[in-house]
């Protein structure tokens, strides 16, 4: 007699699992094999494609390269930076959205373009923002009397102005999320409060804040991924520049694989890239998001 | 008589067929003609008149972004490219890599030849072959001044520079004279910016960057090379240069010196059309530029119509062709269409003997200046402009424009010694040429 023969649960799963399996396996784990190899290899162009096997010289290379190290500084300022503002801004934005207001249905549609907005056209727009030439800082000081030029793309502010951009277009999603945690805060709490004759700090910092909590930490990590893989912003605002001062790590890979067709190099600098986003993440995790689950 | 003038009709109409029949696209495909941003309105007709005299299926589209490295990539994977823009220095490094059709190709070749300058041939020549048809051609450096500001400081053109040692000189006393930034330098930051207003300054004080047939670095700290370091250092340190030019793009730096503020700033020729433009400039009518007085003025700027050899169908191949030499060079008239009509809109100077010495060239190019008499000093501007095939003419040429726009806003920004800059310079020339296989 003919049995029947049912598969276990787990190996249906497994089963139902195998397109997403070879869909990671095409675009992650492929790409990132091919990225490692590349790493070992010296890779030529001229006179057809030639790979030429060189171990682990190209991660020596990188690490003795002032240019990695000047790069991973500004990598980490950059990021510092836009994470603090991105967070500022997007409480800020949440708790303002909170509030009862005139046309607040329309303010909170029109809060989003930003982020809306495609990092190329926020790169020009902030560029043309920050420059003396042209920009809104020197028009606004201007408007109060000075004839001189605010140049912020200039050495000094460079990192601080795409920060800010950044941070710009980025909030909008922090604010949004937030907000909707604030949403599920009873209202009750702040009849509580007003009952125990809290000031209005007080109110933010012992009913309000709580709940956002881990939402916040989530999106730490999240503009902390996002600014030190960014790109496409700082290529469009500042160029890595002026000279090599706004230079990230994400431009040094972009001009040693596209410009320089260094592909070897470069994919062994994107690892110490690849190692430092999972490393302050996983840092993020060890010193913050492991209190918020207990 | 009527049978002379039906027989002269008729010839005439039976060559203007024959041009339209030799150029008449075939195949049916699609051709892929890409170009970086820059007045595509013109270009757009230009195409659609191939389009429909010429049965052409012409597929134009612009490229933003890194120009250089994005055709690069394109060419090396394959992809849809046909014809496209390119610098000279950029066609060579494709032709090395194996990428580029060179013009020589061509079955009109002698006669595109024999039209074409010695210069520009010259120019556009690596290797023994020619590496696309003309674009255009300009001085980028010409230095322009804006004589209604001069005036307003009470200097008149005598006390104008005629070498580069004057000219930062001069700085100074317009900056007395009360102008906050007298000069706007071509220090924006493109990757031919900075970099090729180095490498001009070099050749206008007599020296090389590198050495046009060995490639082998040329520049010495005492020499031209490091003559120009010092004054850019003196200007710089000297609070005389507005340090945002440094993070300009080249729309930028246009704008800048058409707001007024500026008496004397490198450019490219052809935008003396512009500055004088009305429409587009706050010192219409008062841009002028400076004279040959035995020492050049910038560096021969130049693009070219390459075509690409990618895989085609022989019939594509013969399209690519007809549509190179349509739109590089003569249409089936036997008219330089796009050379004359980009002469005529942007003042763009062209590579053929036809197009420049054309019955209207002349009026075409004195409407655009602010005086009639700045036609001659044009003309004596461009023909003395040098080319520098030693850092232009090789495989490593738009690694180290790159390379050296960080080197010099490094050598500002950080205050670095003239010694080691130049030094800096020779070694990472030496570096390319062993990369690539020069000369050793």
């Amino acid at each position: 007699m003919r049995q029947n023969k049912e598969i276990s649960d787990l190996k249906f799963a497994l089963f139902m699992s195998l397109p997403v399996i070879f869909f990671l396996i095409f675009v992650v784990i492929y790409p990132l094999a091919y990225a490692f190899w590349m790493s070992l290899h010296k890779v030529s162009m001229f006179g057809g494609l030639k790979f030429k096997f060189i171990g682990f010289s190209n991660y020596l290379k990188v690490v003795t390269n002032e240019k990695f190290w000047d790069a991973l500084f500004v990598s980490i300022r950059f990021t510092i930076e836009s994470t603090i503002l991105t967070l500022l801004l997007g409480l800020l934005i949440a708790l303002i959205l909170s509030k009862p207001f005139k046309y607040k249905t329309l303010i909170r549609s029109m809060i989003i373009i930003p982020w809306s907005i495609s990092l190329y056209g926020c790169g020009i727009m902030w560029a043309q923002i920050g420059r003396g030439q042209t920009g809104l800082f020197t028009a606004i000081y201007h408007l109060f009397g000075g004839d001189d030029k605010v140049n912020l793309i200039g050495k000094n502010y460079v990192i601080e102005l795409l920060a800010l951009g950044n941070a710009w277009n980025l909030s909008p999603l922090v604010a949004f999320f937030l907000l909707s945690n604030i949403s599920t805060i009873p209202k009750r709490l702040y009849d509580l409060a007003d009952i125990d004759k809290m000031s209005n700090f007080e109110k933010f910092w012992n009913v309000t804040f709580p709940p956002l909590r881990f939402t916040i930490f989530v999106f730490t990590c999240i503009t902390i991924v996002m600014s030190l893989k960014l790109h496409d912003f700082i290529f469009t605002l500042s160029q890595g520049g002026p000279g090599r001062v706004s230079s990230t790590l994400t431009y040094e890979i972009y001009k040693l694989s596209f410009k320089n067709m260094q592909l070897g190099f470069g994919s062994a600098m994107s690892f110490y890239l690849l190692f430092l986003i999972v490393g302050s993440t996983l840092m993020l995790y060890w010193l913050w998001g492991r209190r918020l689950e207990k | 008589m009527m049978k002379l003038l039906f027989t002269l009709i008729f010839s005439f109409v039976s060559i203007g067929y024959v041009h339209a029949s030799e150029l008449a696209a075939e195949s049916g495909e699609d051709v892929f003609f890409r170009g970086w941003q820059y007045r595509t309105d013109i270009v757009q007709s230009n195409i659609d008149r191939y389009n429909n005299e010429m049965g052409g299926n012409v597929d134009y589209a612009t490229v933003t972004g890194d120009y250089p490295a994005i055709m690069e990539q394109n060419l090396m994977s394959g992809g849809d490219l046909d014809i496209f823009y390119a610098n000279p220095s950029q066609a060579s490094r494709y032709f090395d890599g194996g990428w580029v059709k060179p013009a020589n190709e061509l079955p009109n070749f002698d006669e595109i030849k024999a039209d074409m300058y010695p210069a520009m041939l010259d120019a556009w020549t690596y290797k023994g072959k020619l590496l696309g048809l003309s674009y255009f051609v300009s001085t980028r450096g010409t230095m322009h001044v804006n004589l209604q500001k001069l005036e307003e400081i009470g200097m008149s053109e005598s006390d104008l520079p005629k070498n580069w040692d004057e000219l930062y000189d001069s700085i100074y006393k317009m900056k007395d004279a009360g102008v906050k930034y007298p000069y706007l330098p071509h220090w924006f930051s493109e990757w031919y910016g900075i970099s090729w207003a180095y490498v001009w300054e070099v050749m206008n004080r007599g020296g090389l960057v590198a050495d046009p047939d060995t490639h082998q670095p040329m520049l010495t700290a005492d020499g031209p090379g490091g003559d120009a370091l010092r004054d850019w250092k003196r200007v710089w340190n000297d609070g005389l240069i507005p340090e945002e030019v440094l993070t300009y793009n080249e729309s930028s730096y246009m704008e800048a010196f058409k707001s007024g503020e500026y008496v004397i700033s490198p450019q490219q020729i052809y935008d003396l059309a512009s500055f004088n433009d009305p429409a587009n400039s706050k010192i219409a009518g008062h841009v002028s530029l400076l004279p040959y007085q035995g020492q050049s003025w910038g560096v021969l700027d130049s693009a070219v119509y390459v075509m690409s050899n990618r895989d085609r169908s022989d019939a594509l191949e013969s399209d690519v062709e007809k549509m190179a030499s349509w739109y590089g060079y003569k249409d089936q008239n036997g008219e330089p269409f796009v050379g004359a009509n980009w002469l005529n809109v942007s003042m763009l100077f062209s590579g053929y003997k036809s197009v420049m010495e054309s019955p209207d060239a002349k009026s075409t190019i004195q409407n655009a200046l602010a005086r009639p008499e700045d036609y001659e000093t044009v003309l004596e501007v461009y023909k003395n402009t040098p080319y520098p095939k030693g850092v232009w003419s090789v495989t490593w040429a738009p690694i180290f424009n790159s390379w050296l726009k960080e080197t010099m806003t490094e050598f500002l920004l950080e205050d670095k010694s003239v010694e080691d800059t130049v030094n800096a310079i020779n070694d990472k020339i030496n570096e390319l040429n062993d990369e690539y296989g020069i000369g050793g």
